[in-house]
């Protein structure tokens, strides 16, 4: 735990600019302006951030008409919900949901498992080719992923495994770069108390999973919410590793609607209503572990 | 790769540590071997193949026709070449436009929301990096709604009285436009008679086009939230002992901006702009959702074209040799960028301090980009790992050196 | 660092030799025995498996009637069959047949057949069909690559003049100016050009801008794709007659007067005239109820009449268990009982030349898109023509402005390029 929060907490520059005010009386009144010209220009700034989202779930309450219409009002003339009882009563919806969650719970459990258990292992024992293991780990890691894109599905393909769910989440099980963060923690936190567990006869895995896991929690949270967003809005490995319509994913689904290519006209209205929901899991997600992604801030800048 | 300190000073007390070792790394090792070094193995192999895309690129009949894919594209003189061209031309003007706007909004934003002074600075740093978590699909589907002929942006645009072009639907690239404003609708002779692959020069300046101008609003869009997290938590280890100093040399906020805190964000920037590079290099789930490199090929990128070419049109060795080709170029940005930051923080001896946390950034960089590349280069998918990681083991690593 | 990078090596060496080794046994079940590629001689017929039909659909209205007809075929013959709707057809495709697993039965388009059918993906079983003579030969001959008719067209549609009745009144036209040559085209066209309402709308684009070139006498490439024509004397004369209506003002492109396609303009009534197929008909019933239109053979150029024609066919795998159910599907489903209740439900028109007077006495406004069957022409069929279209297109967007000869000079040289 308190590794992570061990940001340097900066000089707080408090004093220094109460010491500059004193020192030049007439400082105030610009300050005031130049503040209140920087609360414009962030208020400005977030709404030109949050506006396409409230704009988006208010058009998927309109209908195809108003929404071409009048494409930023954010309150519906018509209130509709067409576009919802299409997608969850008419449509693969729910199955595409149902499988987002399906591949991404197993992703995020695998990894959390697999990246702690060789990141331990990189950063704690000693053994002869580990030196060779994390070579090839930043090796891997340079691997940019569009390049992956025709070779895993021939690999997919070859051993087959196309076309089933264990094509859609075994490859995505463990990735190189949450080794890495794992690893750079458990170099990070003192080795005195597994040292003594070990010393008392505890076995590797014992100690791993009840003493060095538990400690672990910050970055296994890290993990947690890297694997999630990343298999929840992971695209291309489904459209690689899968073709069945009873395979397809949120992302993949949602994508062929887009593209118009089961829809006639534009329908926006329902293509944001997908869109929108497909945004709210990680959405929740954000604002459950908000503090943890920013902890940056909030961590160092108490005042 | 700073490690060997420990391992001298406690070793002896176990044995079977080689066999629990290999055992808790073995999943690791199978599965990124399965399904990374095993795939990029095989399509090297269908790179120099004439495999037509049926059954097994290893059946008897699939021969070795050597570079023939690679010059295909490279100096085929047909529309492959022509198509990889263009493809490239669309995403080297989406590079040099998304980076640095990024990096400046981000850093801008930064700067911004890390007033002390700031009421709502949660709200701000929310509201700035909530596009982040958001996939790159949902995003696509919403921005063209945003970006559609009757849509929201030309709607404003029709307040100010502008009428907005059809957005995703004008493949005239702006720089052109821009010079059609001045009665130049036709390029110089020198620029329109040379051409390298396939595309004149005169149409190599072309700007990215409305449509590509779009997807790049979109990426900044997205990524500007992440950036800005990067670069706050950069700000926050400044040290501020030399603000202070600056401060009682009466410098005011703007010189100390340039001079001061700048200079010491540099690492930061530096990571900011590699992972930027790498990941506008590999732009493919906005143009597999929104346009499929439509209108006139002009939103065409080398990772669509790749996927294009073997899943569409059973180009299975043209795909994986533009995959290769692209590789070499995001290899090549990213040990330049690199070479750079390592050039400049050997150097300057007053950066000391600085090194370390430069040494974590570089840690960074490589994770970070790990993630991007698993996220197949969308702006989303790798957010909260480079926003949340700095902060948290940058610190943490140079700790471990000290 | 010596000492690591060895190791590295020795490393990697390892992961080759997995991959060796990986490669060495996929021989085993991946050997390609693509001996049979083509001939339907001895069709494969292990009905032990469900065939799996692949469809790219339209709406709700296709899915169902393809549904309903592949489930009475599947009560009447005792062979089990499904229904799946692709969201990205080419690829699933393309990945099937990667995989092994192709659907057996599949909607094939004209610009895919060649890649399927040079990698032997596709049965080649159009001469064993019992109904192989009723098609419409110029539909055939887009399903013809190497001298072998592939797969059964599915049905297809043709290009006709759309035109806006009560513009075409208020303009002080009657029946019998329906225009029959260019030169009745432009005059109309110029007529019915009003300040918001120009006289002719088309998508800027080779199947519609081709319509012309055969009317002059010319296409891309000839009947079978065999030879680039590209640049001849014909198939420049017709885009010359499209860019000089462009000039003339009477003519405009779909995207110019602020309209996805020439239907969208039609409908919208920023245009008095369209060229477009028999699917208008849908969008302007559903989006457009209050516009009144009728539909003419488009008129004649030098060398007669000429339209566009677009199709699709039901495709069956090489790899496909049961090929000889396959066959017997495809021939159920495009019989003429089914391709009538095709067109009931979602619009196209037979393939077959026995079903053309039942659609007729049916559809009776239609007919003028039946009758361009008989002159109609198709896209080029060539392997990668697809993508040479598709540049095409992106300069026909500049056509104004643009020399026809150039343009078509390009496209020669792409053209030539894929036969080689």
């Amino acid at each position: 735990m308190t590794a992570t929060v061990s940001t340097k907490t900066p000089t707080p520059p408090s004093p220094s600019r109460r010491l500059r005010s004193l020192s030049r009386p007439q400082l105030p009144t610009r300050a005031v302006a130049g503040r209140s010209l920087m609360y414009a220009i962030l208020t400005v700034l977030a709404i030109i951030y949050i506006a396409p989202f409230l704009v988006q779930v208010a058009t998927s309450f309109k209908t195809d008409v108003e929404a071409a219409s009048n494409p930023i009002s954010l309150i519906p003339q018509t209130w509709s919900t067409a576009a919802y009882e299409k997608l969850f009563l008419n449509s693969d919806f729910p199955v595409w949901f149902k499988n987002s969650a399906i591949v991404t719970i197993f992703v995020t459990l695998g990894r959390v498992f697999f990246n702690s258990l060789a990141g331990y292992a990189l950063a704690r024992l000693q053994f002869r080719g580990r030196t060779v293991i994390f070579a090839g780990l930043i090796a891997v890691m340079s691997v940019p992923g569009v390049v992956l894109l025709i070779p895993k599905f021939l690999v997919i393909n070859q051993i087959g495994i196309y076309d089933t769910y264990v094509g859609m989440i075994v490859p995505l099980l463990t990735d190189a770069a949450g080794v890495f963060i794992m690893k750079n923690f458990f170099e990070s936190i003192p080795a005195s108390v597994e040292e003594q567990a070990r010393i008392d006869g505890a076995g590797t895995f014992r100690v791993f999973w009840s003493i060095v896991l538990p400690m672990a929690r910050p970055a296994l949270i890290t993990i947690v919410i890297l694997s999630f967003q990343g298999s929840w809005n992971e695209l291309s490995h489904f459209i690689v590793a899968t073709q069945s319509p009873e395979l397809t994913t949120l992302t993949k689904g949602v994508a062929s609607l887009a593209s118009g290519e089961l829809s006639q006209g534009t329908q926006y209205p329902l293509k944001l209503a997908a869109a929108a929901i497909m945004t709210i899991p990680v959405a929740v997600m954000f604002f459950i572990f908000q503090k943890r992604i920013m902890n940056t801030t909030d961590g160092a800048v108490k005042e | 790769m700073s490690k060997p300190a420990r391992t001298s000073r406690r070793s002896g007390i176990r044995g079977g540590e080689a066999a629990s070792g290999w055992l808790f790394t073995a999943p690791m090792i199978i599965l990124l071997g399965m399904f990374l070094v095993i795939p990029v193995l095989m399509a090297l192999w269908v790179s120099f193949s004439d495999w037509g895309g049926r059954g097994s690129p290893f059946g008897g009949n699939v021969k070795f026709v050597g570079f023939d894919n690679y010059s295909t594209l490279l100096s085929g003189g047909g529309l492959a070449e022509q198509d990889f061209g263009t493809a490239l031309r669309n995403n080297a003007w989406y590079v040099v436009l998304v980076v640095p706007i990024q990096t400046a909004l981000s850093l801008l934003l930064a700067v911004l929301v890390n007033r002390q002074i700031l009421r709502g600075r949660g709200f701000f740093r929310t509201s700035f990096y909530f596009p982040s978590v958001t996939s790159s699909v949902a995003i696509t589907v919403l921005w063209l709604f945003l970006f559609s002929s009757t849509g929201a942006v030309n709607k404003l645009l029709s307040f100010i009285g502008i009428t907005g072009p059809n957005w995703f639907n004008d493949p005239s690239g702006i720089l052109h436009n821009f010079l059609q404003l001045f009665g130049v609708t036709q390029g110089p002779a020198a620029l329109t008679d040379g051409s390298f692959l396939g595309v004149s020069w005169w149409d190599w300046l072309a700007g990215p086009s409305v449509a590509m101008t779009a997807f790049i609003l979109m990426a900044v869009f997205t990524t500007s939230g992440t950036f800005m997290l990067l670069f706050i938590a950069a700000l926050q280890n400044l040290s501020g002992e030399v603000t202070e100093a600056a401060m009682m040399d009466g410098a005011n906020g703007w010189q100390r901006f340039w001079k001061v805190t700048l200079p010491q964000l540099r690492p930061t920037l530096f990571t900011v702009l590699t992972l930027g590079l790498i990941g506008s290099w590999q732009v493919f789930d906005q143009i597999y959702t929104g346009t499929k490199g439509a209108p006139g090929k002009t939103t065409l990128t080398p990772a669509f074209l790749s996927y294009q070419s073997a899943f569409n049109n059973q180009e299975w060795g043209q795909g994986a040799a533009i995959a290769f080709i692209l590789f070499v170029i995001i290899v090549f940005f990213t040990l330049f960028q690199r070479w750079v930051l390592r050039e400049r923080s050997v150097s300057n001896r007053r950066m000391r301090p600085y090194l370390s946390v430069a040494n974590g950034a570089t840690a960074n960089v490589v994770a970070a980009s790990a993630l991007t590349g698993a996220g197949s280069g969308s702006p989303g998918t790798d957010s909260p790992g480079s926003g949340s990681d700095p902060d948290s083991h940058a610190p943490d690593t140079t700790g471990g050196t000290r | 660092m010596q000492r690591r990078t060895s190791r590295w090596m020795i490393g990697a060496g390892l992961t080759m030799a997995g991959a060796l080794a990986l490669t060495g046994c996929s021989s085993s079940f991946g050997g390609t025995t693509s001996g049979s590629t083509g001939s339907a001689g001895d069709l494969t017929s292990d009905s032990s498996k469900t065939l799996t039909v692949l469809i790219g659909s339209s709406g709700d209205a296709e899915t169902k009637a393809v549904n309903a007809a592949v489930a009475s075929w599947s009560s009447s013959s005792g062979t089990k069959a499904t229904v799946s709707v692709a969201s990205d057809l080419n690829q699933q495709l393309a990945q099937g047949f990667a995989a092994k697993k192709p659907a057996d039965v599949f909607y094939l388009s004209t610009d895919a057949l060649a890649g399927y059918a040079s990698n032997g993906s596709l049965l080649a079983y159009g001469d064993s069909l019992a109904n192989k003579d009723d098609f419409y030969p110029s539909l055939v001959k887009s399903f013809t690559y190497d001298g072998q008719f592939y797969c059964a067209p599915k049905d297809f549609s043709t290009l006709g003049l759309v035109i806006n009745t009560d513009a075409w009144a208020k303009a002080g036209l009657t029946d019998a100016d329906i225009p029959t040559t260019w030169d009745q085209l432009e005059t109309v066209a110029k007529k019915l050009t009003t300040p918001d309402q120009v006289g002719l709308a088309i998508g800027g684009e080779y199947a519609r801008a081709g319509a012309f070139m055969a009317q002059a006498g010319g296409n891309l490439m000839n009947e079978d794709s065999s030879k680039a024509t590209a640049n001849s004397a014909e198939a420049v004369a017709g885009l010359t007659e499209v860019k000089k209506l462009l000039n003339d003002g009477v003519l405009k492109y779909a995207k110019d007067v602020g309209a996805g396609w020439g239907g969208e303009a039609f409908g919208k009534q920023l245009s008095a005239m369209t060229i477009e197929g028999n699917w208008i008909t849908g969008a302007m019933s559903s989006d457009y109820p209050s516009v009144k239109y009728t539909i003419a053979e488009l008129p004649a150029g030098p060398a007669g009449k000429g339209t566009m024609q677009f199709t699709n066919c039901w495709g069956i795998a090489t790899d496909s268990p049961n090929q000889a159910a396959a066959l017997k599907l495809v021939e159920q489903l495009t019989s003429k009982d089914s391709q009538l209740a095709f067109s009931t439900a979602f619009g196209p028109m037979p393939s077959i030349k026995s079903a053309a007077s039942d659609w007729k006495a049916a559809n009776p406004v239609l007919v003028p898109f039946l009758n361009g069957a008989d002159y109609a022409v198709g896209t080029p069929t060539a392997k990668g023509a697809a993508d040479v279209v598709t540049e095409l297109n992106s300069k026909l967007e500049s056509l104004k402005t643009g020399d026809p000869q150039q343009i078509l000079d390009a496209a020669q040289k792409n053209l030539e390029a894929l036969l080689k």
